[in-house]
């Protein structure tokens, strides 16, 4: 990565080099950062992450360099990617808690993509991400238990659940901007979760337990994994799960952004009236914002539901909705990369810091304010697009 | 060059009254627009210039009349669908989508032309990522045809452009809609003279490449005014005060009183 | 009327009333600003902790023969510090986003009110248990044959009074001629020598404040000062500000006594009404701006092209 940008960047080697380094370090780091037990080490690690950001930033060229050999490479990219991914577990050394945070840190990047549809693309302020969430959860848990249907059945249905929410909390929108369209959406995220915790077949505050674990071709996710002899803790049935997951999310996300959809979001973001007046309805995008949200929130509902197990009301408060807002924001809104790394770094610091996990939602919500102030395109900015490579 | 007076009709309006309430921006305005024609709106702030734009583009929806476009009645017809129908406009503060490049900008102005909605996204990612690119082509195209200056800086953000370049842009971001009607408000404003000739010949050139366009501008800057419309109508507190060529209009006293005149006296006065 | 029905009457206008405390505040700061000010529910509960602290630390002092004018000293102290502090969280932060899109603004201010919640909850000792907050009034009078709490009839009549001296304040005097001024037009007010910065700090010191004898009201009601009680109050006083319209006072009233009547409704008739207030209050919030976007007195907005 030291090479001088100056190079012509023509060079496929040097880019399959970068492209091979790139997600090496990158989860090299991850795995130090999950493993770090010392509070100095995991400040140390995280320094080590902003002097990056600030090198990136400084060397526009680098940066460029990096870019663009993922463009040229990438075919050689996924597979990079997919290869360090399913080696990942094997590299934590059987550590459960690294195992479960990663699952965890994965379903809320794609709740935080979920999200950066709405926030990121078009601007709306949903602040109901968390309630799309817990009924996605719910849906399938209720499936499950009452009619005895299986997790693979559960999960596509709580999605479609999720998602004609998700277009009901649409339709105000259509009326309704700014903070009169936010007011709409806390009061839906409200209005949910006091059902949830008031009503009968939901199991009121107490929610639902006992749900039952996923199986594959006979497979139950709550054996440890055997792959190649060696055998990995229970929680890597999840931990493939959901990266299965996050790779569909950035495949979506990814397509949208790229595509027409993903243009008409970004106009009306930047001026909804211009948009209307270059032949985009206004109100179909953001219903259909709200609806791609809550699909995706739904799948990361569901996974979140079979793997703990059991589900209450306070998993999907308010607050979650704006821990998944936080992690967009510093991220980078309308920026993926950025979007994931939020979530993790989120996720991840009130566990490793844990003097400080008892402030972590005062930690929130100082982040978003301190990001909204001092640097509102989040750590990764938008980029602008490329057409015909 | 005049205009044929057997090209047909593309747009005309009738009796248009809009009422905000107790207030009368416009009363029983008419018009008319034929194909290839390029009608200059003057009259002072206030006279209701915007306000026509406004109801012919959807934006507005008239208290009473109607405007047609080919005949077909536009009343009620959601802006966006207006905009498929063949009429697109700028805006008197540019409205450009700032953060995003100036191609982009163009690109969104073919959404009326291009299809794929979330599923050919998602799912025939090959034939959205196609017709994209062809839209991207085609702006690119567009963008050259209109500045080769603009085309240049075809991949900086909108919000870095010059005043100049923002009204070209929203020019073409306008055309990429392949409209039959373009409406132009206030194209010159906040440009020095200079700026505003070289304005002048580019959409000199834009009409020169589309004979059929026909095209409404809001103006304030006479320069512009005399050379560039076949015809000129004056508004003043929302009424119609004379429709005709320029050097028509110049002549009645109620014209130079409402506008022209004061106009000049703004200038004596600055 | 029965005297259970009267009760409902009462109960309705006392919380209609501290509802209205508060939805003024966001309705008012709405008007000046143009931005949404989601903290000032949270801003207005303080108050409470404030009282509290200073209670608690003049009673160690002055022991229990000083108690009422203890009580009455803490109140004024709670509600001049609870202005203070809205004033202080503009220049810190709100003010930073005073021309940055609208939601970036809401959700720092969102987050904000987090931010207070969350620091009442770790700086106050045994922030995160509810602490007893004394009854302001005590006992009852009789009024046409039936007994009326003294602390309603306090709460209606300081909320009247705060809200009678607000719109003579906005209608009478120079520094409501000055907020009315910018509300309008930021610039034009600027041109006349007004100067905008001092009137936004005027303002919120003026809505904290009475939000903050809204939230006094409010802990004393319920008998406790709770950190989290921001959520649902702050909530409600905006969603109250909302469907009146937002920068309409008359609007915030009836919009608070809206609400009140709704929550009071619901937990006099629906069976385990008290659980599922919340969800009626909302649903209502939800219809009303669906039929009506801008609020049942709203300006309706015509954007400028």
């Amino acid at each position: 990565m030291a090479h001088p940008s100056s190079q012509p960047s023509g060079n496929a080697l040097s880019a399959a080099f970068i492209v091979l380094a790139v997600p090496l370090i990158g989860a090299g780091f991850l795995r130090q950062f999950l493993l770090a037990e010392d509070w100095r080490l995991v400040l140390g690690l995280l320094a080590l992450f902003a002097v990056v950001l600030v090198v990136l930033e400084r060397l526009p060229a680098l940066e460029t360099r990096i870019e663009t050999a993922f463009a040229r490479q990438s075919r050689l990219a996924l597979l990079v990617g997919i290869v360090v991914v399913l080696g990942f577990p094997f590299a934590l050394g059987g550590n459960t808690y690294a195992l479960h945070l990663c699952v965890i840190s994965m379903l809320y990047a794609v709740l935080a993509l979920a999200l950066n549809f709405q926030l990121g693309s078009a601007n709306i302020p949903n602040f109901a991400t968390g309630a799309s969430y817990g009924i996605g959860a719910y849906a399938s848990a209720l499936l499950a238990l009452n009619f005895g249907v299986s997790f693979w059945l559960a999960l596509p249905a709580a999605a479609v659940v999720a998602t004609i929410f998700g277009f009901l909390l649409g339709i105000p929108s259509m009326r309704t901007r700014d903070s009169y369209l936010a007011l709409v959406t806390i009061a839906f995220g409200v209005v949910v979760h006091q059902l949830l915790n008031n009503l009968e077949f939901t199991g009121g505050p107490n929610g639902l337990v006992g749900i039952p674990v996923p199986e594959l071709f006979g497979h139950a996710f709550s054996d440890p994994l055997v792959i190649f002899g060696q055998s990995l803790p229970p929680q890597a049935n999840f931990y493939y799960l959901s990266a299965l997951l996050v790779f569909i999310s950035i495949v979506f996300a990814e397509r949208l952004h790229d595509s027409r959809v993903g243009l008409a979001w970004n106009a009306l973001r930047a001026d909804e009236l211009a948009a209307r007046c270059q032949g985009i309805n206004v109100t179909w995008y953001k219903v259909l914002a709200f609806a791609v949200d809550a699909f995706l929130a739904g799948f990361a509902g569901t996974i979140y539901a079979f793997y703990v197990g059991f589900i209450s009301p306070d998993n999907f408060t308010f607050l979650v909705s704006v821990t998944i807002m936080t992690m967009v924001i510093a991220g980078g809104m309308d920026n993926i990369l950025g979007v994931i790394v939020g979530a993790f770094l989120l996720t991840l610091l009130p566990e490793k810091l844990r003097a400080f996990s008892d402030y972590r939602i005062l930690f929130f919500g100082v982040t978003v304010i301190l990001f909204l102030m001092i640097r509102p395109q989040g750590l990764f900015p938008q980029r602008l697009r490329r057409y015909g490579d | 060059m005049g205009i044929s007076s057997s090209a047909p009709l593309v747009l005309e309006g009738e009796n248009l009254t809009m009422r905000f309430g107790g207030l009368v921006a416009m009363a029983e305005v008419a018009f008319t627009l034929k194909r290839g024609e390029i009608l200059g709106i003057i009259g002072p702030n206030g006279a209701g210039k915007s306000t026509l734009l406004n109801i012919i583009t959807g934006i507005y929806v008239p208290s009473s009349g109607e405007v047609r476009l080919e005949g077909q009645r536009l009343n009620g017809v959601p802006a966006h669908k207006i905009v498929a129908r063949g009429i697109a406009r700028t805006f008197q503060s540019s409205r450009l989508f700032a953060d995003l490049s100036v191609l982009d900008n163009v690109v969104i102005g073919r959404h009326t032309h291009t299809k794929a909605g979330v599923f050919d996204a998602i799912f025939r990612r090959r034939r959205a990522k196609a017709e994209l690119d062809a839209a991207a082509a085609h702006a690119e195209d567009l963008l050259k045809s209109v500045s080769r200056g603009l085309y240049a800086q075809r991949h900086r953000p909108a919000g870095e452009l010059a005043q100049a370049d923002r009204r070209r842009l929203e020019i073409a971001r306008a055309l990429a809609t392949d409209p039959k009607v373009l409406l132009l408000d206030e194209p010159s404003s906040g440009m020095d003279d200079a700026d505003t000739d070289a304005l002048m010949d580019d959409i000199r050139a834009v009409c020169a490449q589309r004979p059929d366009l026909a095209l409404m501008i809001i103006e304030h800057d006479m320069r512009l005014v005399a050379s560039l419309p076949h015809r000129v109508m004056v508004l003043d507190y929302g009424q119609k005060l004379a429709d005709g060529p320029y050097e028509e209009i110049r002549k009645i006293p109620r014209v130079q009183e409402a506008y022209l005149g004061r106009k000049a006296t703004q200038h004596a006065g600055a | 009327m029965s005297e259970l029905f009267f009760q409902q009457v009462v109960n309705w206008i006392t919380l209609g009333s501290i509802y209205a405390l508060i939805a003024v505040g966001f309705s008012l700061l709405f008007g000046v600003l143009n931005i949404i000010h989601f903290s000032h529910g949270d801003v207005s509960l303080l108050a409470p902790f404030f009282a509290l602290s200073v209670i608690s630390a003049l009673g160690s002092v002055m022991g229990q023969a000083g108690s009422l004018p203890v009580l009455l000293l803490g109140l004024a102290v709670a509600i001049a510090v609870t202005g203070a502090v809205g004033v202080l969280l503009d220049l810190v932060v709100i003010q930073r986003f005073r021309k940055a899109p609208a939601m970036m603004a809401l959700v720092a201010t969102v987050a904000l009110g987090i931010v207070l919640r969350e620091l009442i909850r770790h700086l106050f000792p045994n922030g995160s248990n509810p602490h007893a907050f004394p009854r302001l009034v005590d006992g009852d009078i009789t009024l046409a044959g039936y007994s009326v709490p003294l602390f309603s009839l306090a709460v209606v009549a300081v909320s009247t009074l705060s809200v009678g001296a607000l719109f003579f304040m906005l209608n009478n005097t120079r520094l409501g001629l000055h907020i009315k001024a910018v509300s309008q037009d930021r610039d034009a007010a600027r041109l006349m020598a007004i100067s905008p910065g001092r009137i936004f700090r005027a303002t919120f010191f003026v809505a904290s404040a009475i939000g903050a004898v809204g939230g006094l009201f409010f802990s004393s009601y319920a008998g406790m000062a709770r950190f989290d009680f921001s959520i649902d109050v702050g909530l409600i006083g905006f969603s109250a500000a909302v469907v009146g319209g937002l920068g309409s006072m008359p609007g915030a009233i009836i919009g608070s006594l809206m609400i009140a009547g709704l929550d009071t409704l619901v937990q006099a008739v629906v069976p385990n009404g008290a659980s599922y207030r919340l969800v009626f209050v909302f649903l209502l919030v939800i219809c009303v701006l669906v039929f009506r976007p801008s609020g049942l007195l709203g300006r309706t907005l015509v954007e400028k092209v």
